[in-house]
């Protein structure tokens, strides 16, 4: 098995005459959890998006497992977009036999459980789902996936702390302990405990990728200190929060 | 993984239309009796139209008429968004990270778009020798009709047969060229980032003007359909429309896989 589980070069992504990411170099290994941290307007998205296929990068290239983006890497990444994606007309139900038609690493039962234990009914229609709980059907049919890469973008923007900590706690027992979780947030005080590296996005260039506790070693301060300080300008801009 | 996504698109399919078309046939078989109810035959056998049998006859006809406009009209608009809400809105993001590859999704859409249409047609049909005012008899005839035709059958008979057969593919081509237009212009649309239903408005009418003017460059052949032709003209001139819809259909659905394979722009 290869070793480096994601590995981008050079990537750029213009759009227009807007530069959303430029030149980004990454690699990530197996089995860790990965913040990409970054104000809105970043590139967290960008980059997400490219890493599942929903996005062509303009210049440079990127890899999944060794393999360049497409129907192979899709079945090994599960993604959780920063919206809802499913005709209303279903029920859980009918999604999950969609990912288990589709994804050979969805696991049913798993998913059944996870709704117990979150309180979801998953044969209630989804449209008659709140807008909480469809965010839960939708962390469940990710997290029910035994994938090599999973990518989260934004997981806990929109909900009040005490379900954050539900969600946050949900991805940890439930995620493929082999494979590695990238979770895309500027909320990083919630999540900066279960990390074990973290990533500083800024217009669209990475300025730090390090381990968390190499990170707080050096400069002395928790990585959501050192996300203020380097992000201040955007802050005061009100760009972030 | 092709044979999934049409599990999904006629599933998706068959709840839009598990009504519609039951009731076209059902109200098809109402007028089939308020039609025979509108004339009454006198004791001294003069016949006659009766008030009442009329106005229900007519309200009963004005229902299916509407019924079968909605069922052409939501075949259209389910078309359009299958693959709109389908491919290019939210519900993109779930089929465009599901290990299929973006032809795959395409062609799934069409085929599902194009049996839709062609059982819309189907029970079009059917619905109208239902409304016909057929007798037992009428019906015993038509059995013994197709007896004698089989019975007899030649040359001439295959020849028909086979000229029904071509004109249905071609029907068919040209349903499919028809949505892959839609599914171009959406794409099209699709890449610009305001606007994107105007926007795939104005590339329908562009590639409509497009091709008008391309297609007006080659010979006419509906000539050759023209009665008084042999029936041979009638094949080849079928066969020709028929690889004309193929090749349009190609350079369309060529165009909307490039977009989706390369220029994916989900909002």
């Amino acid at each position: 098995m290869n070793e480096t589980l994601v590995s981008c070069t050079a990537l750029t992504k213009r759009y227009g005459s807007k530069t959303a990411l430029r030149g980004v170099n990454l690699e990530l290994g197996r089995g860790r959890i990965v913040g990409l941290l970054g104000p809105n307007g970043s590139g967290k998205t960008t980059l997400i998006k490219i890493l599942v296929g929903l996005l062509q990068p303009t210049e440079g290239a990127v890899l999944v497992d060794g393999q360049s983006v497409g129907p192979c890497t899709k079945a090994a990444v599960s993604y959780l977009p920063d919206r809802m994606y499913f005709a209303d007309w279903m029920k859980a139900t009918d999604l999950f036999d969609l990912f288990a038609d589709f994804y050979r690493d969805f696991d049913r039962t798993r998913a059944m459980s996870m709704c117990a234990s979150l309180g979801v009914t998953p044969s209630d229609r989804l449209k008659s789902m709140s807008k909480g709980t469809k965010e839960k059907v939708q962390l469940v049919l990710v997290m029910a996936r035994k994938a090599q890469l999973y990518l989260l973008d934004e997981p806990i923007a929109g909900v009040d702390p005490a379900a954050r900590d539900f969600i946050l706690n949900t991805i940890l027992t439930n995620y493929n302990e082999e494979g590695t979780v990238l979770i895309s947030t500027h909320l990083i005080s919630d999540i900066e405990k279960v990390l074990d590296e973290a990533i500083f996005l800024k217009e669209g260039a990475i300025t730090l990728h390090d381990t968390v506790d190499n990170i707080r070693e050096r400069e002395g301060k928790s990585v959501d200190a050192l996300f203020r300080e380097i992000f201040r300008a955007h802050n005061m801009e009100g760009g972030a929060f | 993984m092709f044979g999934k996504l049409l599990k999904y698109d006629f599933r998706s399919m068959f709840k839009q239309f598990a009504f519609i078309w039951p009731a076209a046939l059902a109200l098809a078989l109402v007028n089939h009796f308020t039609m025979s109810a509108m004339t009454t035959v006198s004791g001294d056998g003069i016949v006659g139209t009766s008030t009442v049998g009329t106005t229900t006859a007519g309200v009963s006809m004005l229902v299916y008429v509407a019924i079968l406009m909605a069922m052409f009209i939501t075949a259209l608009v389910f078309t359009i968004q299958r693959f709109y809400k389908g491919l290019l809105g939210d519900e993109g993001y779930l089929m465009h990270t599901l290990p299929v590859r973006p032809w795959q999704l395409i062609g799934s859409k069409l085929l599902c778009a194009v049996v839709t249409t062609f059982l819309s047609v189907i029970v079009a049909v059917v619905s109208v020798f239902i409304i016909m005012p057929w007798s037992r008899e009428d019906l015993r005839v038509l059995f013994e009709g197709f007896r004698y035709l089989f019975a007899h059958w030649d040359s001439q008979a295959s020849n028909v047969v086979i000229a029904i057969l071509e004109t249905i593919l071609l029907m068919l081509m040209s349903f499919a060229t028809g949505f892959l237009q839609l599914y171009l212009a959406m794409s099209l649309g699709h890449l610009f980032n305001k606007s994107r239903v105007a926007l795939s408005v104005v590339a329908f009418i562009a590639i409509n003007a497009v091709m008008t003017t391309l297609l007006s460059v080659l010979p006419d052949i509906s000539l050759h359909i023209a009665p008084g032709h042999s029936m041979s003209a009638y094949h080849q001139a079928v066969w020709l429309a028929i690889a004309t819809e193929l090749v349009i259909s190609a350079v369309y659905f060529a165009g909307t896989e490039f977009i989706l394979r390369k220029k994916l722009n989900l909002e």
